[in-house]
């Protein structure tokens, strides 16, 4: 994933590069829920792997994109078709609550859990006000 | 926007699928979560030809295989599971809920005779991939010819 993350950064930032063959891109189907401690978002990504996953905040902008492997077969003969292999991409904009430094992100069983601790308010400050 | 788009080889659908989807867009129905749409099984599920087997894969990610059972009786394959919702996440604490939930069940018809007491099935990555065995029936077979005197 780190070599990806790098190729992404040398290609300009684009998430996806032009792949060779014309690809379906995703919109996968997410859930958002809160906890006491922030907020859990996940996302159904059949197909895609940990070597296939890009997560990357920049900014205030949480971008999601996985590639979905062909688990058949070359030689295997397509004989009906429900759906279809492509790329899963999404975006979300991260409010201030969220602390942008210790999101986490776990894959398992191609699903994405991604943990958006909410961050903490500062303290109040008292301002001392001098009188000339 | 388009809620399903059909492979190349059924370009021949193209146009009705279309239809169907401007319809049903039309009609504004609640469930039209992208690719699960009123009338649309789920899971889905993609169906190959090897030399030697079937292969059966399906979209389900999060599922796990103690959530899952699978029969095969007279040719037709059912497969039946739940999407169980996060622990402690009460409904109104949720801020968006797409992803499918509760109770599903999939029937599909096999294609030809397959060896059912050696179907084995596996999950890579959310899909689920079910490989069942060609009997040896219709697998094509030389039949001698004796020459009469």
């Amino acid at each position: 994933m780190s070599n990806e993350l790098t190729q992404t950064a040398k290609n300009g930032n684009t998430l996806a590069p032009h792949p060779p063959v014309e690809r379906h891109v995703f919109t996968p189907p997410i859930d958002i829920y809160e906890t006491d401690k922030g907020l859990i978002l996940r996302a159904d990504l059949p197909g895609v792997s940990l070597d296939t996953l890009e997560l990357q905040v920049q900014d205030n902008k949480l971008t999601l994109f996985g590639r979905m492997e062909q688990s058949v077969p070359d030689n295997a003969r397509l004989l009906h078709q429900e759906y279809e292999v492509g790329d899963f991409l999404r975006s979300f904009i991260l409010s201030d609550e969220v602390d942008h430094q210790h999101i986490a992100a776990k894959l398992i069983n191609g699903v994405l859990e991604v943990v958006l601790p909410k961050a903490d308010k500062p303290e109040p400050r008292r301002i001392q006000v001098q009188t000339t | 926007m388009a809620l399903f788009r059909w492979g190349h080889s059924w370009d021949a659908f193209h146009d009705l699928e279309r239809e169907v989807d401007r319809l049903l867009q039309s009609v504004n129905l609640s469930l039209s979560f992208q690719g699960l749409r009123f009338g649309r099984q789920y899971p889905p599920v993609n169906l190959y030809e090897l030399p030697t087997e079937y292969l059966i894969t399906a979209e389900l990610p999060g599922v796990k295989s103690e959530e899952l059972e699978l029969t095969i009786a007279n040719g037709v394959l059912s497969m039946t599971g739940r999407h169980i919702s996060p622990e402690g996440a009460a409904e109104e604490r949720f801020r968006r809920q797409e992803r499918p939930r509760g109770v599903w069940q999939r029937s599909i018809s096999l294609p030809d005779r397959v060896k059912s007491d050696n179907l084995s099935a596996e999950f890579v990555n959310g899909i689920l991939k079910i490989h069942l065995p060609k009997a040896d029936e219709v697998k094509p077979r030389q039949i001698p010819v004796a020459f009469g005197t």
